[in-house]
């Protein structure tokens, strides 16, 4: 890291710039509703009015910059017009449109110059709301470039020749420098956010930047350079992004993806690709997101480089099996050459840049409440074998599938006229993305899935097998949250577990998934599209979990679910070699809406080269076994606190040495601290 | 016969080469003063305790025979808790069940050219059922063995002639100062380290630098005069002193009292070993 680049990293790391914002409260949702202003207008006039409050700011060591100045962006419905649509239709995020992922490769090419060139041919024969739509394209382009302009005196008058030089290009025009088309996706990027489309993926930055990179590299620039510009560009993303609102837990969903395949099927990491992972390293900052698109053919390099990454404890990369997702998705009726293309989105789900509009979150389908739905159900008592029991889950998750198809597949998006510039053919078509594109696919989280498998399992075993308890006890034990049936609880939760690579319990897990599956392709959505179904959680493994009463892997009322796809909460583990093949050994070549198995060690396991080579090996081994995506965590200072305070949440976390291993939770309080103090002076 | 198991870490990758399961087994006959693993010097059954989080409701004391004063292995303790604190301190496995175990794990840790590591305590302080386990073991992946060396010649020999790799730990060479710091007459150490020596079987030694105890200069140069000239010597592994090696005390209700200065860094003296061109890495 060179001194300007410290000096630009320090200042928003320590958010030095947060002077320039203003609490300002604009309110247009009245004025719109009163007046009947048509929807792909009030975007636009948003837009304009937040432009207009946007004052240029750069501090002297800036060459890429663009600071947010309002807040706070105000809706483009009132509640009652919101209450009214909702009647009718799934406001899904409030109703706009959001995590889906732009076309930044044909813009930052062609310049807004072209759209707007586009934006003329398709007014000629217009009718009047494909007409309202573009004239709402048009003016929302030209804010933009009202705001670059403004921004561009700015430069002039602060001798920022550089950014003067490039804004004098871009992005009225393409860009035609690595620099000029970080700069421009910079100020897509920023847009954007301002004009409230949210979870903006970056897709596959290494991809569509490197005929820029490679040009440059011919004119004689260095990679020193690039790599210069790359972390100018990196820290630019967290600017501002205190300002945009979470999925998850402060997650806002700035991924950026790397690697993966071409069109062709071949390999397509690069020297773009390696620096990326670099710049990554050494700022360690939360965005832009790291997604590591990988298969079992890509050479140890590169999940080297990423176990590096895992080792800052920042949660990413995250790695998506290319070898599954692309044959899954085409099985699910994507193009081939779409598929090879994925992206990840916000948080782990599949979906293609340029021409997607899948919405892979609509929905959670609840597996331990599927469980216990059959548990309650009249038709328990007489069951007399396992098989009978298993009938009932699979028509249960039939049921709730449909639950969840009526209640998501009308989905109401405002239009973005903006955010429809930046897709592929909205211009040419004069149609809205929020509307559709050429995928429109919806997607169902599979949340607890672990306690459904685990509860399976101790039904099967104590109910059918063993004849332990009965049925009855069993009811009243749930009923009870276990009060009065300790023993039963503890018989719940000491059976065999999901995670510890025991097959008659593994089987269980991918009959829940297959049969997941198949209840989604039942259905289809308003707009033609299908219904994916996910390994995924996101919050719903609170949500549900708090909603939900005790369940029959002994778990008690209230407490959470299994996160994602990994084993229960109080899950005491053999290790993690039995938990990757007890999760790869259902079929997720079914499940392509995503959603990571998450493992986390301690960091004594990154701590030399030989640890880092053998962790990379673990996870190409995961891949290796068809498994389809893969979070690694180290585990951070606030986690070890965690653990001191509730070990009941960690308790597979091993500290390790050469010969020796300890269980956290066991060890002696003096030497936890002394652990969590050496964490924060490690690396 | 059954074979004590302390412990069995899945994805161990500091104790041999590649991606390894370590089995620990429980039993020793050393009484080392830095030992890290005192849950597994035990030869007789006992339960421990976590030492976080008790309630003080007393329910282990009012039901043990001996009110926790010195454990008889009875288990009573282990149900009562509320908290699940206690557990056993080792289990018993037949050679076929601990055989089982690792056929689940034998495909992923060949994969990552690794194999199985028996460690402990003292493997060598096992019955016979060890070489029917390596044996067993051997058909299947690469068997590394981290011993002491202090065992039986007649075990010791078979042992090593079955598997693949022995780590062999060497310490304080000076006999009188062994007997002072590990309990042992070390002298059974070095005659089965030089059976070892006149094997064909591949061995590193792994030199835990305990501070101004082991990483002398005069120690370490004893150690390089005995271990050079070696064929079979792939290599000295030298081990910084273990900061967590009292953390697990607590848990056999035993207080960690280091006769030595915890504190002072670890002192390797590569250049020790590079004068006698002996290959060594700091783990």
């Amino acid at each position: 890291m060179n001194k300007r680049i410290e000096t630009i990293y320090k200042r928003i790391l320590n958010k030095e710039h947060s002077f320039l914002r203003n609490d300002k409260k604009i309110d247009l949702a009245n004025y719109f509703e009163l007046n009947n202003v048509p929807y792909p207008i009030r975007a636009s006039i948003r837009l304009k009015v937040l432009v207009q409050n946007e004052t240029p700011f750069l501090f002297k060591e800036d060459r890429i910059g663009f600071y947010r100045r309002t807040k706070f962006i105000p809706p483009l419905l009132t509640k009652e017009e919101i209450k009214e649509l909702s009647k009718n239709y799934n406001l899904f995020e409030g109703g706009y449109v959001t995590n889906i992922s732009s076309d930044y490769e044909s813009i930052i090419k062609n310049g807004f110059k072209n759209s707007l060139k586009e934006i003329e041919n398709s007014l000629l024969n217009a009718n009047k709301d494909e007409t309202i739509e573009l004239i709402a394209m048009k003016d929302s382009i030209n804010s933009i470039l009202e705001l670059v302009s403004k921004y561009r005196d700015y430069a002039k008058s602060h001798d920022n020749i550089e950014l003067l030089k490039a804004l004098n290009v871009v992005p009225f025009n393409g860009a035609t420098s690595f620099y000029e088309a970080s700069v421009f996706l910079r100020i897509l990027n920023y847009s954007l956010w301002l004009n409230g489309n949210k979870h903006n993926t970056l897709g596959r930055f290494d991809q569509y930047m490197y005929p820029y990179f490679l040009n440059d590299l011919k004119k004689g620039v260095t990679k020193e350079e690039i790599f210069e510009i790359i972390e100018e560009l990196f820290i630019s993303f967290n600017i501002d992004s205190d300002l945009y609102p979470g999925i998850q837990q402060g997650d806002n969903g700035q991924s950026l993806v790397l690697g993966g395949v071409d069109k062709f099927g071949n390999d397509a990491f690069n020297e773009l690709t390696e620096l990326c992972l670099k710049a990554s390293l050494e700022l360690k900052m939360i965005d832009p997101k790291i997604n590591l698109r990988v298969s079992k053919n890509t050479p140890s390099k590169w999940f080297e480089l990423g176990t590096l990454l895992t080792k800052e404890g920042l949660g990413f990369p995250q790695y998506s099996n290319d070898d599954v997702v692309i044959k899954s998705l085409v099985n699910l009726g994507y193009d081939l050459e779409d598929a090879r293309d994925y992206v990840v989105a916000a948080c782990w789900e599949f979906i293609i840049p340029k021409v997607g509009l899948d919405v892979p979150n609509v929905g959670a389908l609840n597996f331990p409440k599927v469980i216990n739905n059959v548990i309650f159900s009249k038709e328990f008592k007489d069951m007399s074998t396992f098989d009978e029991f298993l009938n009932a889950v699979k028509k249960e998750i039939n049921k709730e599938v449909l639950n969840l198809v009526n209640q998501t597949k009308d989905i109401f998006y405002m239009p973005s006229p903006f955010q429809s510039v930046l897709m592929k053919d909205c211009i040419k078509n004069k149609k809205d993305c929020c509307f559709g594109l050429k995928y429109n696919n919806f997607g169902l989280h599979g949340a607890g899935l672990s306690n459904a498998t685990d509860a399976l399992e101790a039904i099967k075993l104590n109910i059918f097998d063993k004849h332990l308890f009965s049925k009855e006890e069993l009811i009243d034990a749930l009923t009870n949250d276990f009060i009065g049936f300790h023993d039963l609880q503890k018989t719940l939760s000491n059976s065999p577990k999901f995670g510890n690579n025991i097959d008659e319990v593994d089987t269980l897990a991918t009959f829940l998934l297959h049969e997941f599956s198949n209840a989604c392709s039942k259905h289809k959505n308003s707009r033609g599209g299908i219904y994916r179904a996910g390994t995924g959680s996101a919050m719903y493994y609170i949500r549900y979990g708090e909603n939900l009463i005790a369940t029959a892997d002994g778990r008690n009322k209230g407490e959470p679910l299994s996160a994602n796809y990994s084993p229960s909460l109080s899950f005491k583990s053999n290790g993690v070699l039995s938990v990757i093949q007890s999760f790869t050994k259902p079929n997720l070549f079914e499940v392509c809406n995503g959603g990571p198995l998450t493992l986390e060690f301690h960091d004594t396991l990154f701590r030399n080269e030989e640890g880092i080579k053998k962790v990379a090996s673990l996870v190409k081994t995961f891949i290796y076994l068809n498994g389809h995506q893969l979070q690694l965590n180290a585990i951070n200072k606030e986690k070890l606190l965690e653990a001191q305070k509730h070990p009941e949440k960690y308790p597979n976390l091993i500290v390790r040495v050469w010969g020796w291993s300890g269980k956290f939770n066991e060890l002696d309080f003096v030497y936890q601290n002394h652990i969590i103090k050496r964490l924060e002076y490690s690396n | 016969m059954s074979l004590k198991v302390f412990s069995i870490e899945e994805f161990s990758i500091y104790d041999g080469p590649g991606i390894r399961t370590t089995i620990f087994f429980s039993g020793c006959p050393l009484n080392c003063n830095w030992c890290h693993s005192p849950e597994g010097r035990l030869f007789n059954k006992v339960t421990l305790k976590n030492p976080n989080g008790c309630l003080r409701c007393n329910k282990c004391v009012d039901i043990c025979p001996t009110k926790r004063k010195s454990c008889i292995g009875c288990e009573k303790c282990i149900d009562v808790c509320p908290l699940n604190l206690i557990r056993i301190s080792y289990k018993e496995y037949t050679v076929n069940e601990l055989t089982s175990l690792i056929l689940k794990n034998v495909k992923l840790l060949n994969l990552n050219e690794g194999g199985v590591t028996l460690s402990g305590g003292e493997p060598l302080s096992q019955n016979h059922d060890l070489i029917e386990l390596i044996y067993t073991l051997n058909k299947f992946t690469h068997v590394a063995i981290q011993t002491s060396g202090y065992g039986n010649k007649e075990l010791f020999k078979e042992v090593i002639n079955n598997v693949n790799l022995v780590l062999f730990d060497m310490k304080i060479m000076d006999k009188e100062k062994a007997k002072f710091y590990e309990g042992i007459d070390n002298s059974l150490i070095f005659e089965n380290f030089e059976i070892l020596k006149s094997s064909n079987t591949p061995f590193i030694i792994r030199i835990p630098l305990i501070p101004r105890v082991i990483d002398t200069k005069e120690n370490l140069e004893k150690i390089i005069l005995k271990i050079k000239d070696s064929k079979n010597l792939l290599g000295v592994e030298l081990l910084p002193y273990n900061k967590y090696a009292g953390s697990k005390y607590a848990l056999i209700n035993k207080k960690y009292e280091p006769l030595f200065d915890e504190s002072i860094e670890s002192n390797p003296y590569l250049d020790l070993f590079e004068k006698y061109n002996i290959k060594v890495r700091i783990l």
